[in-house]
């Protein structure tokens, strides 16, 4: 293919071979589907993670979306992360936790907190015109356009994908 | 107690609540549109997990609502119920002891019944005591999860790994013959031996539910539950089970008692599955006399409630707020680092004028990031205006039309409810506008008006609609040393300009060959026309009766005039900010005459016939009517007296400057002082 957009139905061609996978490791990704509007299904993640703050540990969850991005035509990265009362941490805290191994420069040029395109509520987003370029890349030489992209990202986040998945 | 083992109080390891975003959103759904004021009492699911990598955590998330609960692999499922009170009142007062013990008075019942050994889940059950502040989005909540007090037992040493008991092939049968239990059987279950093989049976299996005690069990059995806890303690679920268990083989007193604590790898494998050895003492403790506990403690440690904010991400008030923030900071984290996005949040910009200028600047000081915003205007919204002047809509001018300050602050407030607009309602005096005695009263109150707003603002626009209208507020502008933005239009044409500052005439005169002129020393509206060229385009922009412009010379300018207000703002000197001088467009320009965002012009002349602008730069003019020491110095010595002579008399002036009669009328008639109302307006 020589375009760098995919279709609605390769992501979720892709996002069920990825949960195909995941379900045999019990990675515990799962697949929200869409029936009507293909677009809107998405694959989701939530983990518990433990940093220190303030000389204490503390317990937070984190949920990662995949989601497909209709007007880039590419899979799209949000994530949340949030404390036991359920407060969503802001954009500097996530910074300050070294959730991401980006300088602040750069951070902020790929994450921004917007309102998600699915679930209508803030979210953090990688922005997608980024993705369009990495995954420019590697598109023909991928299997999984999921695993590719979460492969591209994953050293970015504290988000150890598997090699069962065939990155 | 025996030498040789030692024995402590079992210590169980209470849950922790962990709530998703989610259920808030659910919440307050459901109070919103279903339960409205009801108080009701729901049931809801919660859940928690035997996976041994993330500990005692209790979870509810949005579709703890929905009717069926929805299933996770190594998640447990939790039938509860959630009292969402009315008032902070209600939630306070509510008797929580009593409370606890009326679900224990439902659950024990269903252990003197015997249904728990069918149904071993309805042992387990929590309760979610809460009130939604809804206005602050302020979530307040204390989780419960019942447990008669009684009995007490004892835990044997330490608890041991699975493996000290199980050999890896009986590991390998009691994985699957965990997988293979009906998942509400999966809570507390028991394990039998045959031979080298062990099996895993459900309760009923094992224990008889018709019989009301039973004293000896004669296979080998052990029991089961799953643990929530990763530590050498058992978690909260034991509790629930021993009292059951207790109550229905009172023979199991004075006998030591194994349990196995499922607990799963990621992978699902039980090897890390512990076991405990507990000790029962002969003479037990009733359940019944001896009440429930289990209310969570706090963050501080203490039982309370806790409160989750939400209002960062659920008021949609703050949510516009900060996202409009955040287009600003983009700007900086990704564009010009060096911006300071507080500066705009506090600077005060009072709007003189609120008609087709005032609009276009107030828009633009908003998608800035400026939060304090005051419209000075004395006109009403009228048919003809919601086209141009873009706060105003039609409702805006039915029944007479409403003030416009009024209208375009609260208007601004509907495009983001957080900006800080205000309006009053005055009449700007004008030089050689007599005020007649019975005017004069109103007049000093609005020269007090305007005043004092000019006083309290950091940055002064004049988007007015004459040009006489201009001279009273430059003139005090100046005395305060205030920043000044001017824009005028024509009908093809605009002027965008800053000011000087008072009282700066005379410290040092501008070189003809300076390369730049320090912006304090910059002329005002009035300075510069006398000192300007002369106007090629005279016979187009002096038409003061055509008051009708082309539409986007109002955009452009108003934006103009923000822009150089936030490079003015960006830049360490502010109103001290030089301007150009014979600059040839050549050479490169000096870093210390730029700002964050480049070099900010004295004014700027554009002319939309041709789709070109200039940026000429004038010094002062020492006998400026508005903005000269001697005008200035006057205003101080005189206050009102001074003003109201001027109102009277334009010629009382000319006195004062020494400018010749002459020039001073043909100042009054001059360019560029269009006004920007439509032609209804005059
Ligand atoms: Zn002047």
């Amino acid at each position: 293919m020589d375009i760098d957009t995919i279709t609605p139905e390769d992501f979720l061609a892709s996002a069920k071979h990825f949960i195909e996978i995941s379900d045999k490791i019990h990675d515990g990704w799962r697949i929200y589907e869409h029936k009507n509007e293909i677009h809107k299904s998405y694959i989701k993640k939530e983990a518990f993670i433990t940093f220190k703050s303030q000389n204490e540990l503390c317990l937070y969850k984190i949920e990662y979306v995949i989601f497909y991005n209709l007007s880039y035509g590419v899979p799209s990265f949000s994530f949340n992360v949030w404390n036991s009362p359920g407060t969503l941490l802001k954009l500097e805290e996530i910074r300050q936790m070294c959730f991401i191994q980006i300088t602040k420069e750069e951070f902020y040029s790929v994450i921004t907190q917007q309102e998600h395109p699915i679930f209508h509520r803030p979210y953090f987003i990688m922005h997608p015109c980024h993705t369009a370029q990495l995954l420019k890349e590697f598109k023909n030489k991928s299997r999984n356009i999921v695993v590719t992209f979460l492969g591209l990202i994953s050293p970015l986040l504290r988000l150890n994908l598997s090699l069962e998945y065939g990155l | 107690m025996s030498l040789e083992q030692q024995q402590q109080v079992i210590q169980y390891v209470p849950f922790t609540s962990f709530v998703h975003p989610s259920f808030w959103h659910s919440l307050t759904d459901i109070k919103l549109n279903v339960d409205k004021l009801n108080e009701s009492t729901k049931q809801i699911y919660g859940r928690f997990t035997y996976r041994d990598d993330i500990g005692t955590v209790f979870e509810v998330d949005g579709t703890s609502f929905n009717k069926v609960p929805e299933t996770e692999q190594m998640y447990y499922n939790v039938t509860g119920t959630i009292m969402n009170k009315n008032t902070i009142e209600d939630f306070k007062n509510i008797d929580k002891a009593a409370l606890l013990n009326s679900i224990g008075e439902i659950i024990w019942p269903n252990i003197k019944r015997k249904t728990w050994i069918s149904n071993p889940n309805s042992l387990l059950s929590f309760i979610i005591l809460s009130f939604a502040d809804l206005k602050k989005f302020y979530y307040y909540y204390w989780f419960a999860f019942p447990c008669p007090s009684q009995p007490t037992v004892y835990l044997i040493d330490k608890s041991q790994p699975i493996s000290t008991v199980f050999s890896n092939k009986q590991l390998e049968e009691l994985s699957v013959g965990f997988k293979s239990l009906d998942i509400e059987q999966k809570c507390f279950f028991a394990i039998t031996k045959e031979g080298e093989s062990i099996y895993v049976k459900p309760m009923s299996k094992i224990l008889d539910p018709n019989k009301p005690t039973q004293n000896a069990i004669d296979i080998d059995v052990v029991f089961a539950f799953i643990d929530p806890s990763n530590g050498p303690n058992p978690g909260w679920p034991l509790r629930l089970f021993i009292a059951a268990l207790l109550d229905h083989c009172p023979s199991l007193s004075g006998t030591d008692v194994t349990i196995i604590g499922i607990r799963s790898s990621g992978s699902g494998t039980l090897n890390n599955s512990n076991v405990y050895t507990i000790a029962i003492p002969q003479n037990l403790q009733k359940v019944d006399s001896s009440g429930w506990v289990g209310w969570e403690r706090n963050d501080k440690g203490n039982f309370g409630p806790k409160l989750a904010n939400m209002s960062a991400s659920m008021d949609p008030i703050k949510l516009a707020d900060s996202s409009s923030d955040l287009n600003i900071k983009l700007m900086k984290w990704r564009l010009v680092p060096d911006i300071d996005v507080e500066v705009m949040k506090h600077t005060k910009c009072l709007l003189l004028g609120a008609g087709t200028l005032g609009c276009q600047v107030a828009r633009d000081l908003l998608a800035w990031g400026f939060r304090h915003i005051t419209f000075i205007d004395n006109g009403k919204v009228s048919y003809s205006n919601p086209t141009r002047q873009v706060l105003f809509n039609h409702r805006d001018c039915l029944d007479g039309g409403r003030k416009k300050a009024e209208a375009a602050a609260q208007n601004l407030k509907l495009i983001l409810p957080t900006v800080n607009s205000k309006a009053i309602v005055a009449h700007i005096p004008m030089p050689g506008h007599p005020v007649g005695e019975s005017l004069l009263e109103e007049t000093v109150t609005n020269l007090k008006l305007i005043i004092e707003a000019i006083a309290e603002h950091d940055v002064i626009f004049l988007l007015l609609d004459t040009r006489e209208a201009r001279w009273l507020p430059t003139l005090v502008a100046a005395h305060h040393g205030k920043i000044v933005i001017n824009a005028a239009l024509g009908f093809d044409s605009y002027l965008v300009m800053r000011h000087g500052v008072g009282l700066r005439c005379m410290e040092s005169a501008v070189s003809v060959n300076s390369t730049y002129i320090p912006g304090g020393l910059l002329g005002c509206y009035f300075c510069n026309d006398v000192t300007a060229p002369g106007n090629s385009l005279k016979d187009r922009t002096l038409d003061q009766q055509c008051t009708v412009t082309r539409p986007g010379v109002a955009a452009i300018a108003g934006a103009l005039a923000v822009e150089v207000l936030v490079a003015l703002l960006q830049h360490p000197l502010r109103v001290e900010a030089p301007a150009l001088y014979n600059f040839n467009g050549d050479e490169d320009i000096a870093s210390e005459l730029q700002g964050v965002l480049g070099p900010i012009p004295h004014s700027i002349r554009g002319f939309l016939h041709s789709y070109t602008s200039v940026t000429p730069t004038c010094a002062k003019f020492k006998q400026c009517i508005a903005c000269s020491d001697v005008v200035i110095n006057k205003y101080r010595e005189k206050g009102t007296e001074f003003l109201l002579k001027v109102f009277n008399s334009g010629k009382y002036l000319e006195e004062v400057t020494g400018l010749s009669e002459l020039q001073l009328a043909a100042e009054m008639t001059d360019i560029l002082t269009f006004s920007d109302e439509d032609q209804d307006q005059e």
